[in-house]
């Protein structure tokens, strides 16, 4: 997004918080109701990113299919699901579970050296020699229209069909 | 703010979602900790997308194509949670052997 400088610092450093926050959220809260609503917070967050980064069409996508499908389908569930059994769901801290935090602070730590040490840039530059500087007047969706007709034309028609699929497989096992 | 800060959140997003996936006993916090995986990959997509390809965008498509896929995997893990507590009585992963027996 073409923001002054300082905005889209803030508006990166604001989003970034409140994204640490919610990821806590999600696994720390005992009840799952609230860990469904910090789901809904992160997903907010993660659009404002998309939304910074240029691509509104992902974002506004993000927006209306995970926070207002996905996320309201699981909130359903939780309430449809007894709410009883979730309070004697006592929070007891195994030796599996210091062992999976050992190792998923171990997989943070190794991505985070080695993210900085890979030479992004040069990448960059190789790609941008390139590539075609076909310059048009057409803009990131239109751009994304013309992509889905043309190229990707066959995962586009999977995709439907993946989503047929399993809307039917939902309401027969819903239903029975 | 450079990229590499969006691609550290990324990582933290994806860390923390399999450190939730795989010590959660509740299958509802599970396929939460699913879509946060999902969504920091998608991060990643639109990040890259963005930095190295901000002409032709096929890194938005396939973020497009993982939101897509992640609609028709939350209604079917809601839908299969909504069958095992009908007959289970119960969403804890571990009391789930119904091909047990």
């Amino acid at each position: 997004m073409d923001l002054p400088g300082p905005i889209h610092e803030i508006l990166m450093l604001f989003g970034g918080f409140v994204l640490l926050l919610g990821g806590l959220g999600v696994v720390l809260l005992t009840n799952p109701i609230y860990s469904a609503f910090s789901l809904g917070l992160v997903l907010v967050c993660i659009s404002l990113f998309y939304f910074l980064l240029n691509s509104y069409f992902v974002a506004v996508a993000q927006l209306l299919i995970y926070v207002g499908a996905i996320n309201v389908l699981i909130i359903f569930a939780v309430m449809f699901v007894n709410g009883s059994e979730w309070s004697k769901d006592k929070n007891y801290w195994t030796i599996g579970d210091g062992f999976t935090s050992l190792v998923c602070i171990t997989i943070v730590f190794s991505l985070m050296t080695t993210i900085p040490d890979t030479s992004w840039y040069g990448i960059l530059w190789t790609t941008r020699s390139n590539q075609i500087v076909e310059q048009g007047l057409i803009n990131n969706v239109q751009q994304i229209g013309i992509h889905l007709a043309t190229d990707f034309y066959l995962p586009f028609e999977l995709i439907s069909i993946i989503l047929l699929v399993s809307l039917i497989g939902a309401i027969t096992m819903a239903r029975q | 703010m450079m990229f590499e800060h969006v691609l550290f959140l990324s990582v933290y997003l994806f860390s923390i979602g399999i450190y939730g996936l795989i010590t959660s006993r509740n299958m509802v916090r599970a396929l939460i900790c699913l879509e946060l995986i999902l969504n920091s990959i998608n991060l990643n997509l639109v990040t890259f997308s963005d930095l190295f390809d901000s002409r032709q965008l096929k890194g938005d498509i396939f973020a497009i194509f993982v939101i897509a896929l992640a609609a028709a995997e939350a209604a079917i893990g809601l839908s299969i949670l909504s069958s095992i507590h009908r007959n289970r009585k119960s969403t804890r992963i571990n009391q789930s052997n119904l091909l047990n027996n």
